[in-house]
């Protein structure tokens, strides 16, 4: 009987534990002390308590994951996204403890998780890396590479991603401190010190391939765009791409098939690439996992990403590839303040009312009640969108950020609505570096929200003080 | 009546002026929390926090002083030294304005001193009324 232990938390444990229960499949939740009450752990048939330093440290304790596994009589786990996820000692250690990893194996994780590697084997392909692309061990070597391929160039982490160990730099004059920060942000998340350095191509779309691996073979199913991106970490993603023809839809489609085969990868997976300005597009990465836009996918395919996984850990066949419909837009909500360079936010969830609306997927992972807390990731859930065309798309994912109602934790759903409304969204300008030159300043509150708040905050002349709003703790209303 | 709330919002103070015969949208979302009230209104979510009210200062049980929230003039003392109040008691009733605040214990205990009397003009910050625990 196969039982999957999920190691992670928030919306994508709910999400991955809805598909379980979808296939009948017995599903193990672990949490860290804090998360006692999250609900992940609702989604789930059993929930085990793993130790850990510090919240956060749970979800990243292998020891005590496979510990939680042995104890629940778990088959299989699935790491989710972030954490343990592209950890290859996390599968290594999954397959001693005769337990199946749903994702790449622990060789196809290093083949292409690892930057280098996998741009060393993106090379023998014949597909084109960004110029540079070197590893550096000092500013020096780093400034070398700037010397051939010209400023701007990237500071990057070799054994990272999401963002952190990373620098864009001017000139040279900055560089041998970006260098040093972006080298300790690489150290401290992820204990891994080494250091890529490449061009940076601008203005560039950011634009992935969703794979599936076989091992000797790979399918693509199509591609996410994601260029817009603040601090380097995706807000809204599309697909498909209002930036990629036909003809390039397919290379980027059939390089990526052609990498995954040859580095023997399994499971999914999503391949990389910038888009420059004059149509050249460079492998960028791979992310060796689901990643959190999967379900841009999901809409535009009508395939389940988790069940497939589910399925190929489990010995079955690839997918046939499938024929994409429509479009489809993610956007996430994120506990943060895009009005002060997206500090995240802590707080209570005071209410929580998702939206509804033909073809709005939401994914949500708190409920009203819980304490967002600092440890985390922000992410506090996904709406994604289905259109015919990219319009409508647009439309129902405005609606539903429109009526959805999350209050208590600052958040950025009006900077997520401004964004989708603005010109440059619109007509699919979207560029990696479109939203750090198009500041965001929140709007004043409207006479209305004012009203509605002076009304609550002063109501005419309280009889007693039960009747008064401050007193009403946990409940709220809808206008008036 | 016509009153003027103050209204706080991302740092920034709003004077708003109502009657009560204000109509809020329906779909408007009014989320009151110890503190201040949430609205949600088609998207846009904010965080309003009374400047001056008759609401009681945030819960903080330590501090055994309660003070003016804003200048204005003593109407009435409902307290004196000795009396056990509860959370949310009124303790004295402000004016200003033309209105009326009211300012009521930050949490539960046994008031100590009256630090004023009716018809005192008190600045922002004076202290009111000293407490002790329960």
């Amino acid at each position: 009987m196969t039982k999957i232990l999920v190691a992670n938390r928030g919306e994508i444990a709910c999400r991955i534990f809805r598909t379980l229960r979808d296939m009948g499949i017995s599903s193990v939740a672990i949490h860290s002390e804090g998360d006692k009450d999250s609900p992940h752990l609702d989604e789930a048939d059993e929930a085990v308590e793993v130790e850990g330093n510090d919240p956060a440290k749970s979800y990243l304790n292998i020891q005590g994951i496979l510990e939680a596994a042995g104890k629940t009589g778990a088959t299989a786990i699935h790491p989710g996204y972030g954490f343990l996820s592209t950890n290859p000692k996390f599968p290594s250690a999954c397959e001693r403890a005769k337990l199946t990893f749903i994702g790449p194996t622990s060789a196809a994780m290093t083949a292409l998780g690892d930057k280098r590697s996998a741009r060393a084997t993106a090379e023998r392909c014949g597909i084109p890396v960004v110029p540079g692309a070197r590893e550096c061990d000092s500013p020096e070597s780093a400034q070398a590479v700037a010397d051939r391929v010209g400023y701007p160039i990237l500071v990057k982490a070799a054994g990272g991603g999401g963002g952190r160990g990373l620098r864009q730099v001017e000139d040279a004059a900055s560089l041998p401190e970006a260098f040093a920060a972006a080298r300790r942000e690489a150290e401290s998340s992820f204990r891994d010190g080494r250091m890529l350095v490449e061009k940076f191509i601008h203005p560039a779309r950011h634009v992935e391939i969703q794979i599936l691996g076989g091992g000797k073979r790979a399918v693509a199913f199509g591609e996410r765009e994601c260029s817009l991106q603040r601090r380097f970490q995706k807000v809204i993603e599309e697909s498909p791409s209002p930036g990629l023809s036909g003809s390039l839809r397919a290379s980027m489609a059939d390089a990526a098939e052609k990498l995954a085969a040859a580095a023997g990868y399994t499971n999914a997976g999503t391949v990389e690439f910038l888009l420059g300005p004059d149509g050249s597009w460079y492998f960028l990465e791979v992310n060796a996992r689901l990643q959190v836009e999967h379900p841009v996918t999901e809409a535009r395919f009508g395939v389940d990403l988790v069940a497939a996984q589910v399925d190929l850990a489990l010995g079955g066949p690839l997918p046939a590839p499938a024929e994409p419909r429509g479009h489809a837009i993610e956007a996430r909500i994120n506990a943060e303040d895009p009005g002060r360079d997206y500090l995240p936010m802590t707080g209570r969830v005071a209410a929580l009312r998702w939206p509804q609306r033909p073809d709005l997927r939401v994914d949500g992972g708190i409920r009203e009640g819980q304490e967002v807390l600092p440890w985390f990731d922000p992410l506090l859930g996904k709406i994604i969108a289905w259109g015919h065309d990219r319009e409508w798309a647009r439309r129902r994912l405005l609606g539903g950020l429109r009526d959805l109602v999350l209050a208590g934790v600052p958040t950025n759903q009006r900077f997520l609505i401004d964004t989708l409304e603005s010109e440059f969204f619109i007509q699919g300008e979207t560029f990696t570096t479109t939203l750090e030159s198009h500041s965001w300043t929140p709007p004043e509150p409207s006479k209305e929200m004012l009203v509605a708040a002076a009304t609550a905050a002063a109501p005419p002349a309280p009889k007693s003080k039960s009747a008064s709003p401050w007193r009403a703790r946990g409940s709220w209303r809808m206008g008036s | 009546m016509k009153r003027v709330v103050r209204l706080k919002c991302r740092g920034r103070v709003h004077n708003v002026e109502v009657d009560g015969t204000e109509k809020v949208p329906r779909r408007a979302a009014i989320v009151p929390v110890p503190g201040g009230v949430w609205v949600s209104l088609d998207g846009h979510c904010e965080f309003f926090e009374p400047v001056l009210g008759s609401v009681p200062l945030p819960s903080r049980a330590a501090d055994p002083e309660v003070r003016a929230p804003m200048t204005g003039r003593i109407v009435a003392i409902r307290v004196k030294p000795g009396d056990a109040v509860r959370e949310g008691d009124v303790l004295v009733v402000l004016e200003a304005m033309k209105m009326e605040y009211r300012v009521a214990a930050p949490a539960a205990g046994t008031v100590a001193t009256v630090r004023v009397s009716e018809r005192d003009r008190v600045e922002i910050g004076t202290v009111l009324v000293t407490m002790s625990p329960p």
